[in-house]
């Protein structure tokens, strides 16, 4: 595995509004959040039994995974409700000429 | 790329029956219709309270007692739709109403919310659904868990292992070991309401918490077994949620005690659609799942029938 590095995700206007959205990158599948604090990326697998939290309900702060409700941060990934205990897998991202980019090993 | 497993909801956006958008529309919460709905039910609470007490030391108490216990046993559905944290948008108020529920139905709150979870996981697969009602294979079984003995034998059972500290392995299949202490100590207080219950009326010796409470609940509990089984029992035990669970067409007065949990295909494919949501969603999900048309009895009918064809 490579060292982390700077890669191109999806631009900025082909985001669900105020909402997830679903993107593959590699063998990464991400949800992109738009949320109150901005854009933020996490693995999209939630750390509980696996569903996919893109599917899910999002409030601009918290994602709630569609299978057991439980529920993340968007900006930490801290597990806040069970079941779900581990954190989610959280990603820098950062907006450049209206794409986002996310910092991920290749 | 990470494994994610296929759920219910994944599967029908996928394949069209709804958009993200619609589902983001369905999935939108508020404290509002709960609020309704719970001075509804309060009403109606206090409604059949006042029947049992008006006809006290007649025969009319026995009808009047079962009507309550009907109602007090649709406690599981309001607790159930806090477990997904749907009932309410306020976070904390689905654990307060589900908790108290809990007390109510014997059924503690937390320990119910990780094993449905695994109910949602495993939906009707043997050996790893933990709320699977297997189909009868007779009549007497048939008779035999509608008299709710099974039922409480079991429940009993839980609650005085976890009391003493114990989670079978079953139990940790699907309870995280960080909650392990969390679960028997929910069994204690439990444990500790009850025998609080029990000592006031000791010291009031009054009969109140038996005639309008214990009593109505044993007595309602049958009518809550025989709609549990219309959910899944007689659907095919396969993964297809498709076809493992049955959605029944009601009427109004059973929509509102079961907090629209008929609509329970529609639950199992987002489980995250509040319970005000779920005819709207059941409208555009109509044809991708199954609806039994006939309702509750049409249900049995089906249940019955197939016992009939198997039974020796
Ligand atoms: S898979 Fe997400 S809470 Fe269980």
């Amino acid at each position: 595995m490579t060292e982390p590095h700077w890669q191109d995700l999806i631009a900025l206007d082909a985001l669900e509004p105020d909402d997830v959205t679903a993107v593959a990158l590699g063998r990464h599948r991400l949800a992109v959040y738009d949320g109150t604090a901005g854009i933020s990326v996490s693995e999209a697998r939630c750390t509980h039994a696996g569903a996919d939290l893109c599917d899910g309900y999002f409030d601009g702060k918290a994602i709630e995974c569609p299978l057991h409700q439980a529920l993340f941060d968007c900006v930490s990934g801290r597990a806040l409700a069970a079941p779900a205990v581990k954190p989610l897998k959280m990603y820098q991202s950062r907006v450049r000429d209206g794409r986002i980019e996310v910092l991920l090993p290749k | 790329m990470s494994h994610l497993v296929r759920t219910p909801i994944t599967q029908a956006l996928e394949e069209g029956a709804l958009t993200r958008r619609e589902l983001k529309a369905f999935m939108s919460r508020s404290d509002g219709p709960a609020l309704i709905r719970l001075a509804g039910w309060l009403i109606v609470l206090s409604m059949t309270t006042f029947a049992i007490w008006a006809s006290l030391g007649t025969g009319w108490v026995i009808p009047a007692m079962f009507v309550h216990g009907v109602v007090l046993v649709h406690h599981f559905s309001l607790q159930h739709e806090c477990c997904h944290y749907t009932a309410f948008k306020t976070r904390w108020a689905n654990d307060v109403a589900g908790n108290i529920c809990g007390l109510i139905i014997m059924l503690p709150n937390r320990f119910f919310r990780y094993e449905h979870c695994d109910h949602h996981t495993h939906t009707q697969i043997h050996g790893k659904d933990t709320e699977i009602i297997e189909m009868p294979q007779s009549y007497k079984e048939y008779w035999l868990y509608l008299s709710s003995y099974p039922y409480w034998k079991a429940k009993f059972s839980e609650l005085w292992r976890h009391f003493k500290g114990h989670l079978t392995p079953a139990d940790k299949r699907f309870v995280p070991r960080e909650e392990y202490s969390t679960i028997i100590w929910e069994a204690r207080l439990m444990v500790a309401f009850y025998l609080i219950v029990f000592a006031l009326s000791v010291y009031f010796q009054t009969f109140a918490a038996l005639w309008y409470w214990l009593i109505p609940v044993v007595m309602g509990e049958p009518v809550m077994r025989a709609i549990r089984m219309t959910e899944h029992v007689g659907r095919p035990t396969v993964a297809d949620m498709k076809t493992n669970t049955r959605s029944n067409r009601v009427g109004p007065v059973w929509r509102f005690l079961c907090w629209n949990m008929n609509y329970h295909a529609e639950h199992h494919y987002a489980a995250s659609v509040p319970f005000h949501a779920l005819p709207a969603l059941s409208k555009k999900l109509d044809g991708y799942i199954y609806t039994e048309p006939d309702g509750y009895l049409g249900a049995h009918k089906d249940m019955l029938g197939q016992i009939k064809h198997t039974s020796p």
